[in-house]
């Protein structure tokens, strides 16, 4: 049986650097074609190891992949048609700046074959906006939302950020109301973390930025939660919220403990128990694929202890929860044994819940699924 | 070497004003070793000592100096702990030497912790030479420096000695004020033998290795000694000087110091300040200044794992082989399980001995509320000394209850008197008399609870004083007080652990500060955290730490698993450091949240 499995291209290129971003990118836009080239060629070094895997979804995230022009994604699409067996029923996204999005352009992405636009909106405040380094403003939102229906996308999806300094409940109200009039088929609702390394963690040490503390975080999350089950969006992980079936196929992936395979700088891959990962770093990455070698950074083989967390603390996430079944086949042993104390207290705290099949955070639980996972 | 060559010298200076870098310059001067042998910091062998710049044990190294004219001299640098907790230790090294090196620093002046080492040599009779260091620093102020240094010693300006050690600037100046200026070590050769012993280390090969100094006699391999002391009887194995190693030299002559080993096998068999004597010709009488040394303050040390009591008893057991001033006897608390009470000299031996046991023995422990002794008689007529609050007699049979007090003397310039006169009133001093040493200097001669100088006195009276003031102290005997013991419940469960024995009247602004320090170092947990303090059953505080509310990380992560599990690890890691106590689990500092009053 051919193990089915995700494709994530990580696309390094910002106009500018959002200030509260930890993920790799660079704002020298002069060495995309450099990248390209490099991608080609780790695209076709990668193709040997995974050719018994049909990729069922493709995700291009970065970074701002909505940079790169309609030829750079074609010649990328037809290097990994070549060269991996993509489910044609497949999901295929791409993460988009509202300011980097014109009608062409996102004809352009339909042609290419992507079926499904992620747009990091994150706010549909001016002043938002402005504190948090978008370079988009809220018109272009409502320009590129009607643009991507006008060029066909029938899946899209609205980044939201919540629990930030500044933010009040009717700014954030405000921002719910305004995807929500859009009727996205997806809404996924991130709090602000002042990450190591970041212009607003060095502003937060120095005083002038301070997080909000997780009883006001806690409020916004369950903000959005409420204000968006009330119009049909189910809150199928912590963060991520989908009308119908419109789930992101691909996160699922992560989350489901399937593997996948990452390209790019700092791309991150998970096949037969084996994590690992690329440079963070565009020069290192070119540098080593011109000499034909893969630009690795770290490659890890989990232990079954560290398989077995990692299923826990990901399935939680998930509303559907753990799966019994599933971990009895993975691990050969079921959950309770080695984890009976700690799914009794957690009963008795009403944490959890217990179903025939599935074992999976209660509403208290869910906001604190990491001490939870603690437990384990 | 005729006792005319022979120098004998130390070095008193702050924290950071450059001891260690000063002595390292001279032992290279002195060629007593090359840039190849140089690690920094010679003379502070434990790691311990060369992170917090503060010398534990004694040290003495010898170095050959010959003067720019050819002469040739004898150097021994003999190197004192530096803190009022040793300050028992520091008195006996400083009267193995002579002279002693004023180190100030060129930025930041005389301080408290120089000045009351420097009385304990003036005391002492030693020769005093001022060198200011650091003077190429940016911020350095020479001139206000000298100032401070004749006021505080009364010298002349042109005696103080303009260096940095740090560049080799008055290396040179300082070896030769020590010749001239240090008087070579006086005593009769002829006259039976008595050495002062003013350190001992353990040695796993060895056994003890004692320093030395010579005031009357000699020493030989082989001699019959006696310690007089404590009268244990035993034979020299050898003797020598100390270079960068142990040099054995079969001898050791009048005014030479150097270290000793005589088979004895545990550093309690070797008093410091004892006094050795051969056995056939005694001396009529041991050198003056010996003190027995007791313990001033008592906690509880228990594993957090409760598994590992049994490594942490050999921990201790190989601990104390190197430090003679700590006691411990195993003891049980119902929250901690079993563990040891122990006794320390002060705070500062304690956070040492906590230290030393976590990085030397890579024990994991918690440290209760430091404690002193204090007498209980009952209605029955009997009495106890406690030692830990969770003995101390229920209400309702306490007859009286007594504490110990100090004779403290407090030396600072007179514009402070103010600000102590506050501190020590909260401190339930009592001002016996006030004298001056001289216009700029006063002297407050207090009582002081023992209990309430362990607790944060000494960093109180630093600042209030900005460093001026120095403390002295010593044991004076027992007053009536009105004590209470006051407990701390987590949950409704009571914590002994945290159980003090405090003051009356203090009773409830300790117990209000504890359990608001409670609530800020306990983690929010799964389910609201009750933190009361009560005296008896009568509750006096009570604060909450409400449950947690969020705890996951609403981001996207992309494929990064490996980040969120080490996360996750992580903080699984951190929790297995807490102490589970009922179902509340509590970090270790929260232990010591009692232990600093403010902040």
């Amino acid at each position: 049986m051919n193990p089915d499995g995700g494709l994530y291209i990580h696309v390094p290129f910002c106009h500018t650097k959002c200030e509260y971003c930890d993920f790799y990118s660079i704002t020298l836009l002069d060495q995309i074609e450099d990248f390209v080239e490099a991608l080609l060629r780790e695209i076709e070094l990668r193709a040997a190891d995974f050719r018994e895997v049909t990729f069922t979804t493709v995700f291009f995230g970065g970074g701002t992949p909505s940079l790169l022009s309609a030829a750079q994604l074609r010649r990328i699409w037809e290097a990994l048609q070549a060269n991996f067996r993509i489910d044609p029923q497949g999901e295929f996204s791409i993460e988009s700046n509202p300011g980097t999005l014109d009608l062409p352009k996102l004809q352009a992405f339909r042609e290419a074959g992507f079926n499904r636009l992620s747009m990091g909106v994150q706010s549909f405040n001016p002043q938002e906006l402005k504190f948090l380094g978008r370079i988009h403003s809220v018109a272009e939102v409502y320009n590129s939302f009607e643009n991507a229906r006008m060029a066909g996308f029938s899946n899209i999806n609205i980044d939201l950020m919540t629990a930030f300094p500044g933010i009040t409940r009717e700014t954030f109200r405000h921002s719910l109301e305004a995807a929500l009039a859009l009727e996205s088929e997806h809404i996924s609702c991130y709090t602000l973390i002042f990450e190591p390394g970041t212009v607003f963690y060095k502003r937060m040490l120095r005083g002038e930025l301070s997080p909000l503390g997780e009883d006001e975080e806690a409020l916004y999350y369950e903000l959005a939660a409420e204000v968006l089950a009330k119009h049909g969006y189910r809150q199928y992980e912590i963060s991520n919220f989908a009308r119908g079936d419109h789930v992101c196929r691909h996160n699922l992936i992560y989350w489901k403990h399937r593997p996948y395979l990452g390209l790019g700088p700092s791309a991150h891959s998970f096949w037969q128990n084996t994590r690992f990962g690329n440079k963070r770093s565009l020069s290192a990455y070119v540098r080593h694929l011109k000499k034909g070698e893969l630009a690795e950074d770290f490659r890890e083989t989990l232990s079954q202890d560290d398989l077995m967390f990692e299923y826990i603390f990901l399935s939680l996430r998930l509303r559907e929860g753990l799966d019994l079944e599933d971990f009895h086949s993975r691990f050969g042993q079921p959950l309770h044994t080695r984890h009976q104390a700690a799914i009794e207290r957690l009963l008795a705290d009403n944490l959890i819940e217990l179903t025939d099949h599935h074992l999976r955070l209660s509403r208290s639980g869910w906001m604190v699924a990491d001490a939870v996972a603690e437990y384990f | 070497m005729s006792m005319e060559n022979i120098r004998n010298f130390c070095i008193i200076a702050h924290i950071d004003h450059g001891k260690s870098t000063l002595a390292d310059r001279l032992l290279e001067a002195t060629g007593t070793l090359d840039k190849r042998q140089m690690q920094a910091q010679v003379l502070d062998s434990m790691d311990l000592e060369r992170e917090r710049g503060i010398t534990i044990k004694s040290h003495a190294i010898r170095m050959n100096y010959k003067t720019p004219e050819g002469k040739s001299y004898v150097f021994n640098l003999v190197d004192t702990p530096g803190h009022v907790d040793f300050s028992y230790e520091v008195s006996r090294s400083l009267a193995a030497a002579e002279g002693a090196l004023l180190l100030v620093d060129a930025a930041q002046g005389v301080e408290a912790q120089t000045i009351s080492t420097l009385y304990q040599a003036i005391d002492n009779d030693l020769i005093i030479i001022p060198v200011i260091n650091k003077i190429d620093l940016p911020s350095a102020e020479v001139d206000s420096v000298k100032h401070q240094i004749m006021e505080l010693i009364g010298c002349e300006e042109e005696e103080i000695v303009l260096a940095s050690a740090k560049n080799g600037i008055g290396i040179e100046e300082i070896l030769q004020a020590i010749v001239e200026r240090v008087p070579p070590p006086m005593g009769d050769p002829n006259a039976p033998l008595q050495a002062l012993i003013f350190d001992s280390q353990f040695d796993s090969y060895r056994g003890v290795i004692s320093l030395v100094k010579v005031f009357n006699g000699e020493i030989q391999d082989g001699d019959g000694i006696t310690f007089m002391i404590t009268d244990r009887d035993y034979e020299v194995e050898e003797v020598g000087n100390l270079l960068l190693k142990r040099v054995r030299t079969k001898k050791i002559s009048t005014g030479e110091v150097g270290y000793l080993i005589c088979g004895a096998k545990n550093v309690r068999d070797i008093k410091v300040g004892d006094t050795v004597t051969h056995t056939k010709k005694p001396a009529p009488k041991p050198l003056p200044g010996y003190r027995q040394v007791k313990p001033m303050v008592f906690a509880g040390i228990y594993p957090v794992d409760t598994q590992d009591f049994e490594n942490l008893r050999v921990s201790l057991e190989k601990l104390v082989l190197n430090d003679s001033s700590l006691i411990y006897e195993p003891e049980t608390s119902s929250a901690l399980g079993f563990g040891f009470r122990c006794g320390f000299l002060g705070l500062l031996h304690m956070e040492i001995v906590q230290e030393r046991l976590e990085r030397e023995f890579d024990q994991t422990i918690i440290v209760t509320t430091p404690n002193v002794v204090y007498k209980v008689t009952t209605t029955d007529g009997e009495m106890h000394f406690v030692d830990n609050p969770s003995k101390m007699p229920e209400p309702g049979v306490q007859e009286k209850v007594e504490e110990p007090l100090i004779d403290a003397h407090i030396i600072t310039p007179p514009e402070y008197i103010g600000n102590i006169m506050k501190l020590t009133n909260d401190k339930r001093g009592i001002l016996k008399n006030t004298s001056y040493i001289d216009p700029s200097r006063a002297d407050l001669h207090y009582h002081l609870p023992l209990a309430e100088v362990v607790f944060d006195f000494f960093d109180r009276l630093k600042s209030v004083t900005r460093g001026y003031a120095s403390l002295d102290y010593e044991f004076h005997g027992y007053m009536e007080s009105k004590m209470v013991k006051l407990d701390i419940f987590i949950n409704g469960e009571v914590l002994d652990a945290l159980s003090v024995i405090v003051h009356k009247e203090k009773a409830y602004e300790h117990g209000r500060m504890i359990c608001q320090k409670l609530r800020k170092l306990i983690p929010r947990q799964m389910f609201e955290v009750v933190i009361q303090a009560g005296i008896g059953s009568k509750i006096i505080a009570r604060e909450s730490v409400k449950a947690l509310r969020k705890n996951v990380l609403a981001k996207c992560y992309g494929g990064d698993i490996t980040r969120k599990r080490k996360l996750l690890e992580k903080q699984k890691e951190g929790k297995k450091r807490m102490k589970q106590v009922g179902r509340v689990e509590i970090p270790q500092e929260a232990f010591l949240a009692v232990l600093s009053a403010d902040d």
